[in-house]
C-alpha cells in the first residue's frame, strides 16, 4: 500500500431492489491528485459517489480514509470527515450572502451567541481570495454566475478543511472561460494536498486534468489507469465494453419519401436548466429510425420540445412536415400536424396518475369520442380495447388507476395514447428509461412495426447499444449542436461517443 | 408447478388480514357519507328535549336544507377549482357584492327580475373571470389572486351601498323589488326553492364531471397539467372557465342569499369561502387537485351543515362551535390522508 494513499474503497456492493447498481467496486485516492471517475450513464458512477458522500449506504465493502475504516450515515458526517460534494445542481441558498452560504450551520459566533458577522466575512473574503474569486462576500448568491457560484460551493468546502472534494460534471453549466478558471483553481487545491474526484463525460477535460482515471461499467470495476499511459480510444473500449445483442431485432426498411425537414432550427431559453439550440438541420423519411445520440443536457430533448411547439416564442427556424412549411405554436397544433411526442418524465409530463388507464388513453382525442359535449363511452371502449391489446398492456382492466402499473405498462399506455392519434411523425424521448427488459423488446418490436407501417420515428437514447440496434441514421449532439451524422453500419460506439462528447466533433479526428 | 406452490401459501396466509384490509378500504371509500349517518344518528339522539326530538322535526330539516344550500351551491364551484388544483377565496365577497347588487338594482335602479338577475350572473362572472385570466396568463397563484380580488370585490360592495344594507321591499310600484323575485325564498310542496336549485346544480355539475369532455379536462388538468397541456388540452381556457362558473354560482348563491333576507348586505359572506372549502374537503376532494367528486362535496356541506344545527340546538356557545367544527374538518382531512397513503 503507498503511503500517501488517502481514501480506499473495497468490494463495495450495492442493490436497489432487484437492481445491482454496484458490485465488488474498488477505487483508491492519493493525496493531491485529480482522480477522473469514467463511465456511461447508469454505470454507478453517481452511486458510488453517493456511498462515499454518505448519502447512501453500502451492502457489502469496505471505506478507508487515510487507513481508519469508515461508517457514515449522512453527508452531514462525510463533511466533518474531510469528504465534500459538489453537486451538479448547487445547494447554495440564493437569497443569502456569499458568506452566509460559505459558513451555513456553522457562523462563527460572539459570546452572545449571535452570529459574528465581521468575524465571518474576513473569514470569507480569505477563502474567495485564495480561489481568486474577486467579488464582495456581502452580496446574495443569486447575484454571482453559475461559475462564481460553483467557487462558493468550493470555499464552503475548503471552510471544513475538505481533504477530499467530489465534483460531479462540474463544466455542464460552465462557460469555456468560467471552465478554464475552475481549472485553474483544480490545480491550486491539488498542489495545497487537496484530493479531487472529477466526474466528467468530456475526455478534453479528464486529459488536461486527471492524474488518473478509473473507469466503471455496468456498476463493475473495470481499471484504473495512469492518464499519461492511455488514449482515447482505449478508453472508450474500457466504457463501453459491450456488443450488441440480439435484443434488437432486425427491420425491413422501406424508407420512403421524405416526411420531416428543419431547417436551421434554433432555440434561446429563459430557463437556466434548458439548453439552447444552434441551427439544427435535419430531415426525416417515412419508414425511417432517426436516432439520436448525446449526454443529459446535450439539447436533445429540447429539439423534441420546439418541434412540438413547446417554446414558440423562443425557437426560430423552420419546419416542413411532408414538403410544407407549418408554423407550430402549441402542442395541440402539433398534434394536428401529426406529431406525436412520447417524453421522457413519463411521471412529470406523460401520465395523469389520479385518472384510469382508459382515459389516461383518450386523453388527447377526447374530441373524437364525443358527440357535442357528452363523452360516448362506448366509442372509447372500443378503442381502450384495441390499444390495450395491441401493446399487451398488462392491467386488469382499463378502468386500473394508471399509477399502480409498472414502468413498461406506463409507457406503453403513453405510446398507445399517441398512436391512438394515427401520428405521422414519432418522438420519442428515452422511450426505454427505467423499464424491464422484458418491456424494452417489445417496445422495440412496436417501433419496428411502426416504421414499416410508414411512420417517421425519431428516438433519443442514451444508451448507445439501443441507439445502434434501432436506428437507420444517427445524429449527435453535444452543447445544443449537432455534431456528426452517420449511417446505422458506420456507426461505431467509440465514433458516437466521441462525436457526442467533443464540440467540434465533425472535424476531430479519431485516432 | 414451482409458482402455483408459491402463490398458495400467500393466499391461504392472511385471508383474515385480507378481510379487514376490504372492510377498511369499504368504511374509507365510504368516510364521507359514513361521516354523515354519524353526525345524522348523533344530532336525532342528542336533541331530544321534553320527549320531542327537535333534530327530526320537519321544519328544522328543512332549515338545514335551506341552510346548507347557499353553502353548497358555493362548494360546487369551489369543487371545479380545487379539481384544477387551485383555490377560490373570493367566493364569500362575490357573495355579499352581488346580493348588495341584486337589491339595489331592484331597489334603486327598478329593474325587473330578469335583467337583475342576468346583470348579477354576469357580475359573478366577470369576477372568476378576471381570477382565471390572472392565474393562467399572469402565471400567480390562485390563492393570492382570489385573495386579492376578494378585497376588491368586497370594497366594491361596501362602496357601492355606502356600507350598509340595501332592504328588499316587494311591490309592483317604483322603488320595490318585484315580487317574483321572493320565488326564492319560497317553498314548493314544502322544499324550499334554494334546496330545489342546489339539487339541480348538483345533479348538473354531477354529470358535467362524470360524463363531459369538459370534466375529462378538468380531472386531467388538475390530474398533471403538464400532460394535460401536451395532449393537446387548452389547458388555460379550461382552467378560466372553472373560475368563472365558481363566480357564476357564488354570483347566484348571493341572489338566493338576498332573496332569504329580503336585503343586500356588502358585509354578508363574510368567511363564506372558508365553510366552502371545509365542504368539499371534507367531501374527499385532494387540495392537491385531480382527485374528488360533487358527489362527496354535497354530504361535506350536509355534515357542515347538521353539525351546525345540532350544535345550535344543543345550545353550545356560538364560538365553542366554530372549535368542534374546525376539530371536524381537521379529522376528516386526516382520515383522507390516510386513504391516500395506502
Amino acid at each position: 500500500m503507498e503511503k500517501n494513499l488517502i481514501l480506499q474503497m473495497k468490494g463495495v456492493t450495492k442493490s436497489f431492489g432487484s437492481v445491482t447498481a454496484l458490485s465488488e467496486v474498488q477505487l483508491d485516492l492519493k493525496q493531491g491528485e485529480v482522480l477522473a471517475l469514467m463511465g456511461e450513464n447508469g454505470a454507478g458512477k453517481s452511486t458510488l459517489m453517493n456511498i462515499l458522500n454518505g448519502a447512501i449506504t453500502v451492502d457489502e465493502g469496505e471505506i478507508f480514509l487515510q487507513g481508519e475504516k469508515l461508517e457514515m450515515n449522512s453527508p452531514l458526517e462525510a463533511r466533518k470527515r474531510g469528504i465534500a460534494k459538489i453537486h451538479q445542481e448547487l445547494q447554495l441558498v440564493p437569497e443569502l450572502s456569499i458568506a452566509e452560504n460559505i459558513f451555513l450551520a456553522r457562523e462563527p459566533r460572539n459570546k452572545l451567541g449571535f452570529v459574528n458577522f465581521r468575524k465571518m466575512f474576513l473569514q470569507a473574503e480569505e477563502y474567495l481570495e485564495a480561489l481568486e474569486l474577486q467579488v464582495n462576500p456581502r452580496q446574495p448568491v443569486k447575484n454571482l454566475r453559475v461559475g462564481e457560484q460553483q467557487l462558493v460551493e468550493i470555499a464552503k468546502a475548503l471552510s471544513v478543511d475538505a481533504k477530499i472534494i467530489i465534483m460531479d460534471e462540474p463544466t455542464s453549466a460552465l462557460s469555456n472561460a468560467e471552465a478554464e478558471k475552475l481549472f485553474t483553481v483544480i490545480r491550486k487545491l491539488k498542489k495545497s494536498g487537496v484530493s479531487i474526484i472529477y466526474i466528467s463525460h468530456r475526455m478534453d477535460e479528464i486529459f488536461a486534468l486527471a492524474d488518473r482515471i478509473t473507469i466503471l461499467r455496468d456498476g463493475q470495476f473495470i481499471d484504473t489507469v495512469k492518464t499519461t499511459e492511455t488514449n482515447l480510444e482505449q478508453l472508450i473500449t474500457m466504457m463501453v465494453g459491450r456488443t450488441l445483442t440480439e435484443l434488437y431485432p432486425l427491420r425491413q426498411t422501406l424508407i420512403g419519401e421524405e416526411i420531416l425537414r428543419v431547417k436551421n432550427l434554433s432555440f434561446s431559453p429563459i430557463d437556466r436548466n434548458k439548453k439552447g439550440l444552434e441551427d439544427i438541420t435535419l430531415s426525416l423519411k417515412k419508414g425511417e429510425v432517426l436516432g439520436i445520440a448525446g449526454l443529459m443536457g446535450s439539447g436533445r430533448t429540447e429539439l423534441f420540445e420546439c418541434l412540438f411547439g413547446m417554446h414558440p416564442r423562443l425557437s426560430k427556424g423552420e419546419i416542413l412536415i411532408e414538403e410544407k412549411s407549418v408554423k407550430i405554436k402549441s402542442p395541440e397544433e402539433a398534434i394536428r400536424n401529426g406529431l406525436a411526442f412520447v417524453t421522457e418524465d413519463r411521471k412529470g409530463q406523460g401520465l395523469v396518475p389520479t385518472r384510469s388507464i382508459g382515459e389516461n388513453i383518450s386523453l388527447p382525442k377526447l374530441k373524437d369520442f364525443s358527440r357535442l359535449m357528452f363523452m360516448s363511452k362506448n366509442k372509447e371502449k372500443n378503442a381502450w380495447k384495441t390499444q390495450m391489446n395491441n401493446l399487451k398492456i398488462k392491467a386488469p382492466s382499463f378502468d386500473s388507476l394508471v399509477s399502480k402499473l409498472s414502468g413498461g405498462n406506463q409507457q406503453k399506455v403513453v405510446i398507445g395514447r399517441w398512436l391512438l392519434t394515427s401520428p405521422k411523425i414519432l418522438l420519442l424521448d428515452e422511450p426505454t428509461r427505467g423499464i424491464d427488459v422484458g418491456a424494452k423488446a417489445e417496445i422495440y418490436h412496436l417501433i419496428n412495426e411502426l416504421a414499416s407501417q410508414g411512420m417517421g420515428i425519431i428516438m433519443i437514447s442514451s444508451e448507445l447499444p439501443e441507439v445502434m440496434g434501432m436506428s437507420d441514421r444517427i445524429l449527435t449532439f453535444c452543447e445544443g449542436k449537432q455534431t456528426g451524422e452517420f449511417l446505422r453500419e458506420e456507426a461505431t460506439q467509440e465514433k458516437l461517443l466521441l462525436s457526442a462528447t467533443y464540440k467540434g466533433g465533425r472535424e476531430e479526428n479519431v485516432s | 408447478m414451482s409458482a402455483e406452490r408459491a402463490t398458495v401459501p400467500n393466499v391461504d396466509q392472511n385471508p383474515k388480514k385480507l378481510d379487514v384490509r376490504s372492510i377498511l378500504h369499504f368504511l374509507q371509500r365510504f368516510q364521507s357519507i359514513l361521516g354523515l349517518i354519524v353526525v345524522v344518528v348523533l344530532a336525532s339522539i342528542l336533541c331530544v328535549r321534553d320527549g320531542v326530538n327537535l333534530f327530526l322535526n320537519p321544519i328544522n330539516l328543512a332549515n338545514i336544507v335551506r341552510s346548507v344550500s347557499e353553502n353548497g351551491i358555493i362548494a360546487i364551484g369551489m369543487t371545479l377549482v380545487i379539481l384544477i388544483a387551485g383555490i377560490d377565496l373570493s367566493v364569500g365577497a362575490i357573495l355579499g357584492l352581488t346580493a348588495t347588487a341584486a337589491a339595489d338594482l331592484m331597489m334603486h335602479k327598478d329593474l325587473g327580475f330578469g335583467s337583475t338577475l342576468v346583470i348579477v350572473l354576469l357580475l359573478g362572472a366577470f369576477i372568476g373571470w378576471l381570477n382565471g385570466i390572472v392565474v393562467t396568463k399572469l402565471s400567480i397563484q390562485s390563492f393570492i389572486v382570489t385573495l386579492a380580488t376578494m378585497s376588491i370585490a368586497r370594497g366594491v360592495a361596501r362602496f357601492w351601498s355606502g356600507g350598509i344594507g340595501i332592504p328588499i321591499t316587494y311591490g309592483d310600484e317604483p322603488n320595490l323589488a318585484p315580487p317574483a323575485f321572493s320565488w326564492f325564498a319560497e317553498r314548493i310542496s314544502g322544499v324550499p326553492v334554494p334546496a330545489i336549485c342546489f339539487i339541480l346544480l348538483s345533479i348538473i355539475f354531477y354529470i358535467v364531471l362524470k360524463f363531459t369532455r369538459f370534466g375529462r379536462y378538468v380531472y386531467a388538468i388538475g390530474g398533471n397539467e403538464t400532460a394535460g397541456h401536451l395532449s393537446g388540452i387548452k389547458v388555460n381556457r379550461i382552467k378560466i372557465m372553472v373560475f368563472i362558473i365558481c363566480g357564476v354560482l357564488s354570483a347566484f348563491a348571493g341572489i338566493i342569499h338576498a332573496a332569504q333576507l329580503s336585503q343586500g348586505s356588502p358585509n354578508d359572506g363574510n368567511g363564506y369561502e372558508l365553510n366552502a372549502i371545509a365542504a368539499v374537503a371534507i367531501g374527499g376532494t385532494s387540495l392537491a387537485g385531480g382527485i374528488g367528486t360533487i358527489f362527496g362535496t354535497i354530504v361535506g356541506a350536509l355534515i357542515l351543515g347538521v353539525l351546525d344545527n345540532m350544535l345550535g340546538l344543543l345550545n353550545v356557545d356560538n364560538n365553542l362551535q366554530m372549535v368542534v367544527k374546525g376539530l371536524i374538518i381537521i379529522a376528516a382531512v386526516v382520515l383522507q390522508k390516510s386513504r391516500s397513503n395506502r
